[in-house]
């Protein structure tokens, strides 16, 4: 600090220390925000793939009659195929309580110390597991009530309720959390299947295609060859399965996580902008007078212009040194919480440099650009201008049609009416004020909207569930037997068969391709058949009509499902590959259904002419209780079970509305804390934002209020005056706020929904959000104005006057 | 060739005796009710060397016929020429280069910047205009101290300075880069009758050692140190335009 210019520029900057730190601080808080959502992007991005990929899971699953050691031998020697193994996958139960089951699904592993194909490592006890044990995904184990040791009760489809022992645990990243899905995941051998009852036969053919695996027609290609073969060698192509390439069962929610994440950080860059261009005015304000007695001692414009981007650029870099680290650390943590809720190891914390660069040139570049403009005009202004500037000018104090209006109402404090025509005096800085507060409003507000959209929609689709237990059978039932053995159990009020049959689009080569994953869920697609006249669903059209009684080879499709028909429009025909071969129908109605799988509904004749099951069976039926509550539909679950195996018809699963509700939730949290986190940051850049703009604007009238105390105004009148000044702000930003968060809350609204759900979310203006953010304005206007207007109060008369 | 050097210090005479020259000089400002003519078509000239006070009531132009000299502000029409240079046709930057160089400005509230000490003031137009080498401004800055009476002040911030102190700096301010002109507006209006004498001694120094003074004062009793009052009344010189 050699030149005595440098030297004034560093003693500015101690002598508006608190100015100066909370122009920092403010930069750095937009800087955190920036930071930590691009830094959880990138982890998140990164870790998702790591640990969906690092499982190599397989291109494709063909179900075969059999798949033997020859017959993998023989796959691998295929053309285009990489790898390939043998398994199988049983859906089976786990008795959780007494009488309470949740849905196994069994992965029968052959040997898991040869296991290539959808890996999995272990994390605590045996691995490979003895005989007549299993194995449990980590995140499984809370579901069943037990520990690693405790045996637990299984039942698969063909066998006895049997009693097995968790040996070990495993982390699979390439399944669903079990806690979202509902669903423990259990892996055992060959021979401890064949010990649970069921047949030690290998049934799924995993194949790896070599190059373009990430290519979803070269698969299908590979596939759709691999499967010509193997019916010229005389194998029965049960089902092929190929799940979206290299994508997590959760990827679109991932997606639409980060999606909205990244909306998040534009407009975090936005608000960053605004802020400093709001910081850069009350600095400038503050220091308009010294330009102009520097300007009269000789200095050049582009010598002060130098000397504030200086400044600016200083203040920036401690913004970005102070708010990177917590940035990046908030953004690990976040995407720690993110990984432990989508059951991955993160394996790497670390962030990329464009991440860092991004946040420098934000931290350093967008102040001096939005700078730029207002230190120009400055210093360009002349020195007379600059000596007799009072902090307005003629233009904004005649400008003052509602204070007039005001002025004239009886009955008003004078110090309101001063506050409110302060308000005013510098419009363009009312302007930057009210466009940051309004900003980070609309910003908070729009993030719980559409966090009460979302949970909304999961309310919605609750409601319009109107059964309370849903049961699948491993085999068709007699629909009359089922009716008779329920009528047995006091609880249940009304019983419908709703069958369900997968289903997949046509291919020229005739083949059963369907997009789910190995758990069974995701990316199903299924035929159901929907009694006509139900009451137990009603999810709302989005076009065309429901089904009608006497309706035939008529299709109603959920929008998951429509969406695999994208140009099809209501009284158009579509095709399915139903049981291997093409079903025509005409699509009469569309509806929209929240987190479920593509689903094609149909009349209970229609099913029974497509799937070849005989209309008086069924293979899932919905039940409705007498009482709703999770103690009822857990007793008359227990009760249905034990009346059902009594009679020998066995339960593959069964689903009550509270594992559903539980699997809805799952699905929500993250999301919620995203948005949470997001509108925090955005008020609290909302709040620094008026606390500096109060601070100028009190610095600019130090000598006003010199005068005014002069004249016999206490200190408490000025405080009054200054801390009613930021609540008009606050009210005006608030105002602003409500309106502008609509269409951005419809915007977010549509793109998060339709990533998630192929439906945008509803809008929903959240009480909550729009009173939340009047009471945090509020506060924070007089949490803002308070400290300037305490030391304004405090400044001698003749500190006030001799102010320059 | 000594007819040409005698030709040249004859312009050369004459320009000193004309330093400061307005010519046809107005200047208008935009107010609520429409224009307000703060000079009208003043012309008047200052020679070297010469301590001139302008007079006149509040709002007759006294700060504005100033600010025209000092470039601080610029005539709506007319010229200016101070040192032979057109004032009015230089534009901010090359007029904030001229100023720092030409003319050392006092105001009536001393302005000093109140982060640096009163040496750091003074030091700063040389910095600014870099005229003088780096490591003489501190000594020379010492020696204006010395030359208006607070060199032991010089270490201090402006304000724990008394008034008449602040305005002793702000005059070695202003005579910082060793400018021929000094403007000087209401240097005493803020100072008690003892300190004000004591700054107009300073100032009837330095036009004694041949600096060009133009104050802009209230006080008549002061026209004893003046060698020309200039009188201004609404706009218009009314006296002593020589």
């Amino acid at each position: 600090m050699s030149s005595t210019r440098w030297k004034k520029l560093w003693r500015d900057l101690q002598a508006a220390r608190g100015r100066m730190i909370m122009m920092v601080a403010a930069i750095a808080v937009s800087i955190f925000g920036v930071g930590a959502i691009t830094s959880a992007y990138t982890i998140l991005m990164r870790e998702v793939s790591r640990n969906y990929l690092g499982t190599n899971p397989a291109s494709a699953y063909i179900e075969l009659e059999r798949v033997d050691d020859v017959l993998v031998e023989s796959v691998k020697a295929q053309p285009n195929i990489a790898e390939a193994e043998a398994t199988s996958w049983v859906m089976a139960r786990v008795e959780v309580s007494p009488n309470e089951w949740r849905p196994l699904l069994l992965f029968v592993i052959p040997d898991f110390n040869a296991l290539r194909l959808n890996t999995f490592k272990s994390e605590e006890g045996a691995f490979p597991p003895q005989e007549q044990t299993i194995l449990l995904e980590r995140l499984a184990l809370p579901m069943t009530n037990a520990k690693v040791g405790d045996a637990i009760n299984v039942q698969t489809p063909n066998g006895q309720k049997q009693s097995i022992v968790i040996s070990g645990l495993v982390h699979d990243p390439g399944l669903a959390p079990a806690w979202q899905e509902q669903m423990v995941y259990g892996y055992i051998t060959p021979s401890t299947l064949a010990w649970l009852g069921e047949s030690d036969t290998l049934q799924i053919l995993k194949v790896k295609i070599k190059d373009g695996s990430s290519n979803q027609a070269a698969i299908e290609s590979a596939v759709s060859d691999l499967a010509a073969w193997l019916k010229s060698q005389g194998h029965t192509v049960e089902e092929i399965r190929i799940p979206p390439p290299n994508m997590h069962p959760h990827q679109s929610q991932m997606n639409s996580i980060l999606f909205m994440l990244l909306i998040f950080i534009l407009m975090a860059l936005v608000l960053s902008a605004i802020l400093t261009a709001t910081m850069i005015g009350g600095l400038l304000a503050q220091q308009i007078r010294q330009i102009g007695i520097m300007k009269a001692i000789g200095a050049r414009s582009s010598q002060i212009t130098s000397l504030y981007l200086v400044m600016i650029a200083a203040l920036g870099l401690i913004a970005v040194i102070l708010g990177v680290p917590f940035g990046v650390a908030v953004g690990r943590g976040f995407a720690s919480v993110v990984g432990e809720l989508l059951n991955f190891t993160i394996y790497s914390n670390a962030i990329p440099a464009w991440v860092y660069v991004v946040e420098l040139l934000m931290g350093v570049l967008i102040p001096l650009l939005v700078a730029l403009n207002p230190i120009l005009k400055t210093t360009r202004t002349t020195v007379r201008e600059t000596l007799n500037y009072y902090g307005t000018t003629r233009e904004t104090v005649a400008s003052r049609g509602l204070v007039s209006w005001v002025a004239k109402l009886r009955g008003v404090d004078n110090t309101l009416l001063m506050a409110l025509r302060n308000t005013f005096r510098r419009r363009g800085r009312l302007i930057l004020t009210l466009s940051l507060l309004a900003a980070a409003g609309a910003m908070f507000i729009t993030g719980l909207n559409v966090k009460t959209g979302w949970e909304t929609y999961l309310t919605d689709a609750a409601s319009y569930r109107h059964y309370d237990l849903e049961l699948r059978f491993n085999a068709p039932q007699s629909e009359a037997q089922i009716n008779s053995i329920l009528a047995t159990i006091p609880e249940v009020q009304k019983v419908e068969a709703w069958n369900l049959n997968p289903a997949a689009l046509v291919r020229p080569d005739g083949l059963d391709i369907v997009r789910t994953y190995p758990d069974g869920g995701h990316g199903s697609f299924s035929l159901r058949s929907m009694p006509p006249e139900s009451k137990m669903m009603e999810a709302p059209l989005m076009t065309g009509r429901t089904l009608q009684p006497d309706d035939v080879d008529t299709v109603v499709l959920n929008q998951m499902s429509a969406a695999f028909f994208p140009n099809a429009k209501v009284g158009d025909t579509i095709q399915l590959t139903v049981n291997g071969q093409t079903a025509t129908f005409k699509l009469v109605g569309i509806i929209k259904q929240i987190l479920t799988p593509a689903t094609a509904y149909v009349t209970p004749s229609t099913f029974a002419a497509t799937t070849g099951q005989p209309a008086p069976m069924t293979n899932a039926v919905r039940i409705v209780l007498s009482q709703h509550d999770a103690q009822t539909i857990s007793a008359a679950s227990g009760a249905i079970e034990s009346a059902l195996a009594a009679q020998k018809i066995s339960t593959k699963v069964s689903i009550t509305e509270t594992m559903l509700e539980g699997a809805t939730s799952g699905h929500v949290y993250i999301f919620i804390y995203s948005l949470i986190l997001i509108s925090a940051v955005m008020a609290v850049v909302g709040v620094l934002g008026l606390m500096s703009s109060m601070s100028t604007s009190v610095i600019e009238r130090t000598r006003e209020f010199g005068i005014m105390r002069a004249i016999g105004a206490k200190s408490q009148t000025i405080l009054r005056n200054v801390i009613s000044e930021g609540i008009f702000i606050g009210l005006m930003s608030w105002i602003t706020a409500v309106p502008l968060s609509l269409p951005l809350s419809w915007g977010v609204d549509y793109l998060v929904g339709m990533l998630s759900f192929r439906a945008a979310l509803p809008l929903i203006l959240s009480p909550l959000a729009v009173f939340g953010w009047l009471l945090l304005v509020l506060l924070g206007a007089v949490f803002a104005s308070f400290y300037p207007a305490r030391q304004a109060s405090r400044l001698t008369i003749r500190e006030t006057l001799a102010y320059v | 060739m000594e007819t040409k050097s005698v030709k040249q210090n004859q312009v050369q005479a004459k320009n000193e005796a004309r330093l400061i020259e307005l010519r046809n000089v107005v200047k208008a400002y935009d107010v609520a009710g429409g224009k307000f003519v703060a000079l009208k078509n003043v012309d008047m000239q200052v020679g070297a060397g010469e301590f001139v006070a302008v007079v006149g009531k509040s709002g007759s132009g006294k700060s504005t016929l100033i600010n025209m000299i000092t470039g601080i502000d610029n005539p709506t029409s007319g010229e200016v020429l101070v040192a032979a240079t057109p004032v009015h046709e230089l534009d901010h930057e090359q007029l904030a280069v001229w100023r720092g160089k030409n003319v050392g400005v006092v105001f009536q509230f001393f302005q000093l910047l109140p982060t640096l000490t009163v040496m750091e003031n003074i030091v700063l137009p040389m910095d600014f205009c870099g005229t003088f080498p780096a490591r003489e401004r501190n000594a020379r800055a010492l020696a204006l101290l010395e030359k208006v009476g607070i060199a032991e002040q010089a270490d201090k911030l402006p304000s724990d300075l008394s008034g008449g102190q602040q305005q002793r700096a702000a005059i070695a301010r202003a005579l910082a880069n060793d400018p021929q002109i000094l403007v000087a507006d209401e240097p005493t209006g803020n100072l008690d009758s003892h300190t004000s004498d004591a700054v107009m001694q300073l100032f009837a120094g330095l036009a004694a050692e041949g600096k060009t003074v133009v104050m802009v004062t209230h006080e008549r009793d002061l026209t004893r140190f003046f060698t020309r009052t200039i009188t201004l009344a609404d706009g218009e010189i009314v006296a002593g335009a020589k």
